[in-house]
């Protein structure tokens, strides 16, 4: 009895984070109701996953839920894998734009280039200051 | 400079610790009177420093991204400020600079939008044997996926109209970029030609480059990027 219900307290604690996971990704959320309901079952009712097994052609139900696992486990690899290459995109993201915002261009490009006023203490620094400001920062 | 007006080709070089070789590149392609845009990587030496006093552009990302977010941040930023046309130059000095106005009298002959740098089409002297079969199965891998007839798939220097650059997506940040931009081009349509330029293999440039075993990442990550779109 006390394996079920450590067992019990640990998938009910699954299906609470499931619900509360609903609103962020649907799939992920519905995907952790079924396991940890079809987990909750076996826990209660052991023969039952013994006959699952037999009817699907593996020996033991223990065997079965090792299968499963392994299958689960790389599917939440696959999903955290997706997840920081989102991540990866956004950081690309925010370090391009600091990047551009920064850009160091030679004054003779920018003079020919675009014709900003050449005001000194402007908000618009002249060229030449910006060019020398940034080269500080890159050697610092 | 030879006129004064600028050049609207701006050649891109991705720079990634070069400083070793990048002042003699910069000095190289500056003679040429192109645009030089240094996009500094992340490095942790002089790069920038050197880029600045040869009078490039400079562009540091604040942390490492890889190749292909650096050539994607230059390609961005050369078309805003109106670039014609764009080249990418690997900054390790494999690459000739006189290669460049061949790609570029390519893109105009052949009314291309892409013109690629090939190694194969003609001799090298100095490619070590693996790097030449990495490369061969990379090209079987490009027909494979894309259906585009390469003789070399990941050679650096290339050249892009500005209506072939506004094109490339780029998101593949690492290496994978080079295949990418392939599937990119078979994509849109337009049209490319290769053309044949020389790269010099010294242990600098070898050392810098890709290893056998990063195809697998290469893979991988293409193989993700399909999962997730």
């Amino acid at each position: 009895m006390i394996a079920q219900a450590i067992f019990s307290l640990l998938l009910c604690g699954v299906l609470l984070y499931a619900w509360a996971e609903y609103r962020r990704s649907p799939a992920v959320a519905s995907m952790s109701v079924v396991v940890s309901l079809a987990g909750l079952i076996f826990v209660w009712v052991p023969s039952l996953s013994t006959a699952v097994a037999e009817f699907v052609g593996i020996g033991r139900g223990v065997d079965l839920i090792l299968y499963l696992w392994v299958c689960i486990s790389l599917i939440l690899l696959l999903n955290l894998h997706l997840k920081l290459r989102t991540q990866e995109e956004s950081i690309t993201k925010l370090a391009r734009a600091i990047a551009i915002a920064n850009a160091v261009v030679p004054s003779e490009t920018v003079t020919a280039l675009s014709e900003r006023p050449r005001r000194r203490g402007a908000s618009s620094r002249p060229a030449g200051a910006h060019t020398s400001k940034q080269m500080d920062d890159q050697i610092v | 400079m030879r006129s004064n007006e600028p050049s609207t080709t701006w050649v891109i070089c991705p720079a990634f610790n070069e400083g070793t070789t990048l002042g003699r590149v910069l000095g190289e392609l500056h003679g040429c009177g192109y645009q030089v845009l240094v996009i500094d990587d992340g490095s942790s030496d002089a790069t920038s420093r050197i880029a600045v006093a040869m009078g490039s552009a400079v562009i540091g990302h604040p942390i490492n991204l890889g190749q292909g977010a650096a050539l994607k941040t230059g390609i961005e930023y050369a078309l805003a400020q109106g670039a014609e046309r764009v080249v990418t130059f690997d900054a390790d000095g494999q690459h000739r600079v006189g290669d460049i106005a061949r790609l570029i009298a390519a893109l105009d002959r052949e009314q291309a939008d892409f013109a690629l740098g090939s190694r194969f089409l003609q001799r090298s002297r100095t490619m070590p044997l693996l790097r030449a079969l990495l490369l061969k199965a990379a090209t079987l891998f490009t027909i494979a996926t894309t259906g585009l007839r390469l003789t070399d798939t990941h050679n650096g220097l290339r050249a892009f109209t500005r209506r072939g650059a506004a094109v490339l997506r780029l998101r593949q940040n690492r290496m994978a970029h080079a295949s990418e931009i392939l599937a990119d081009i078979a994509r849109s349509g337009l049209r490319y030609v290769e053309v044949p330029v020389t790269v010099d293999y010294t242990e600098y440039s070898l050392s810098k480059g890709q290893r056998a075993g990063d195809f697998l990442m290469v893979l991988l990550d293409l193989f993700a990027q399909r999962l997730y779109r």
